[in-house]
């Protein structure tokens, strides 16, 4: 439980702990430099672009870590919702709309209720087996895309997006899309934290904690993981339907199961079950498999290697190697389990 | 005509699956892992046998060497990094587990991966032979038969030999045979290469038919895990029959709606499985 328990103690500790104002302090400092980027790289205009590709990342982060740091459950094939976002997306503003607001709203409508349907049987099984079908779900994901190659242009990609309009005007500059990316990256790492503090919150984590006590303590747990399944889908299809929206074109690749391990090393990276640790995690994973792969083609054996590596000797991510740090440093109680 | 052609077919995928899946059985069994390294391993033996057999290597001589190779690799994985989660919670196992098949994959295209390789087959088992007047590859049948009389051989040696009986008993209870006087570090090396080598021959043994890549064990392994549910997590004789079916409905599915739909067709029929049994077939499975 080593992993588990530092997350636990952490999260408990931050609430009552006077530690905690630094933290959100930092937080805020950082997401005003992260907001006022684009005025910062205004002479590269390829770097801005990294950062959105990097917000995107971060988005699909949050949405995995709303399901595993939530309720404890492991998702092998995030990919899959966020593919399938990507691809409802692509093909709506191709053959509905090119508005904003008609296509994200009608992408991730699709995308929860597929999810419901599908996590409804998955929720259900132990955390082993719902790995293992997460996983096979991500694949038949990707040959769906094979199956309907006249639609989604198969091994070449879905292309030729349309510009797309929000609010009936035109989102053309890369400014424009950085806030965009970055507004509903805010406005959903407010919300997972909020959701940390109500009642459903809570629930969840009691799940996560132990599901059977939690059971037994009167929560349905079935219910209470379902509904972390959809929202997680649905957040994971709205990254995608922003990417392939961004982007103009999408290709299967976001489908395949490296995508998944991608997604899952976001939130490994940055901490399972911090929520925020996650978004730092996807953006430092970004950069840093951009700069890397631009070096080497071998990307693959690092990426799994530091995989590995994150696991043996962080379990807690990034984020719980500098709270201890932190912890240690100003000399506060460092709760270690 | 087509349903016993499909079917012949069915039970040779079957029988690659029956061998590949025994070894993720086997590893869940005794040390609670859900490898998801094991395609990765498949992709090393297809990959090493073209390799052995471009060197001049005859088949009989690669089907040796290949497994005892990867058997030996995954004995040494098992000791130099399975081993540090031992005591970790699930999580981390599968965590690991998924981090060296990206690992794996990753060394396996820098050695020639991106390429698909050709296995070329022996003289002596070229050709087709025709069984109540429908024909089958001569190399097809000698797959099947390979298969089926290694996973008895391994049935027999886990009923009969020491080895086997520490196995099952880890199988029932780990920690009760730890205090019998199991050593477990050794065992679950044991265990972990011979998976590795069965994921390894299986690789070999199909890379004729299959072709070698780096990710020519993706598709397996989602088969596999497939196999392993419908056959309940960690019941040998579920993984048995459920290889078969699984074996036979992707062949039929491939023969009467196209590849990639027959593992959708599985994909539903595992999932409507799960809300009735979620044991398996024998109701043996572990839901804990």
């Amino acid at each position: 439980m080593t992993g588990a328990a530092v997350l636990q103690s952490k999260s408990a500790a931050g609430e009552h702990a006077p530690s905690r104002r630094p933290y959100l302090l930092a937080l805020i400092i950082l997401a005003i430099l992260g907001a006022t980027l684009p005025l910062w790289v205004t002479n590269s205009p390829f770097l801005l672009m990294l950062a959105s590709h990097a917000v995107v990342a971060a988005i699909v982060a949050l949405s995995l870590d709303l399901l595993t740091g939530n309720t404890g459950l492991l998702s092998f094939g995030h990919a899959a919702w966020y593919g399938f976002g990507a691809y409802a997306a692509g093909l709506l503003s191709k053959s509905l709309s090119a508005e904003l607001l008609v296509i994200l709203p009608l992408t991730v409508i699709a995308a929860s209720l597929t999810a419901l349907a599908i996590g409804a049987v998955l929720v259900r099984q132990i955390g082993k087996t719902f790995a293992i079908l997460t996983l096979a779900l991500s694949q038949i994901f990707y040959a769906l895309v094979f199956v309907f190659s006249d639609r989604t242009g198969g091994e070449d990609g879905l292309q030729g997006v349309p510009m797309i309009t929000a609010f009936g005007r035109t989102v053309a500059s890369p400014e424009a899309w950085y806030w965009l990316l970055y507004g509903v990256l805010v406005a959903s790492l407010a919300g997972a934290l909020y959701l940390r503090t109500t009642p459903l919150g809570r629930a969840w984590l009691a799940i996560k904690e132990n599901t059977e006590r939690a059971r037994f303590i009167g929560i349905n747990t079935g219910a209470l993981k379902l509904i972390a399944y959809v929202f997680s889908a649905g957040l994971a299809s709205l990254a995608g339907a922003l990417f392939v929206l961004f982007n103009g074109a999408v290709s299967p690749d976001v489908l395949h199961w490296f995508e998944s391990g991608k997604i899952l090393m976001y939130v490994v990276l940055g901490g399972v079950g911090t929520i925020v640790g996650p978004v730092f995690g996807a953006a430092a994973f970004t950069l840093t498999e951009h700069y890397v792969s631009s070096i080497t083609d071998a990307w693959l054996i690092y990426f799994g290697g530091l995989f590995v590596l994150i696991v043996i000797v962080a379990p807690g991510g990034l984020f719980g190697i500098f709270g201890n740090l932190y912890a240690r440093l100003t000399g506060g109680r460092e709760k270690r389990s | 005509m087509l349903a016993i052609s499909l079917a012949l077919n069915g039970v040779v995928l079957g029988s690659v699956l029956l061998l590949f899946s025994l070894g993720l059985t086997l590893i869940y069994g005794v040390g609670r892992i859900v490898n998801f390294a094991h395609g990765a391993l498949f992709s090393i033996g297809a990959m090493l046998g073209v390799w052995l057999a471009g060197q001049g290597l005859p088949l009989w001589l690669t089907l040796i060497v290949t497994p005892v190779a990867v058997g030996l690799i995954g004995a040494l994985l098992d000791w130099a990094v399975l081993a540090r989660i031992r005591d970790r919670p699930m999580v981390d196992s599968l965590l690991l587990t998924f981090g060296l098949a990206l690992f794996i994959t990753g060394v396996l295209y820098e050695m020639g991966g991106r390429h698909v390789q050709m296995m070329p087959i022996p003289n002596m088992l070229e050709g087709a032979i025709s069984i109540f007047g429908f024909t089958l590859p001569v190399y097809r049948l000698f797959v099947s038969l390979l298969a089926v009389v290694l996973a008895a051989g391994l049935f027999m040696f886990l009923k009969n030999s020491d080895w086997g009986l520490r196995v099952r008993a880890a199988n029932d209870d780990p920690e009760m045979g730890a205090c019998l006087g199991i050593n477990r570090e050794m065992l679950m090396h044991s265990v972990v290469g011979v998976s590795a080598a069965l994921a390894a021959i299986s690789g070999v043994a199909a890379a004729p038919i299959f072709t070698a890549y780096a990710t020519v064990g993706d598709k397996i392994l989602i088969l596999a895990f497939m196999t392993v549910i419908l056959g309940g997590l960690g019941s040998l004789r579920g993984a048995v029959v459920a290889a078969y079916v699984v074996g036979l409905i992707i062949v039929f599915g491939e023969g009467y709606f196209g590849g990639q739909m027959a593992l959708m067709v599985l994909f539903v029929l595992v999932m409507a499985m799960l809300i009735n049994w979620p044991r398996g077939f024998f109701g043996e499975g572990r839901t804990e």
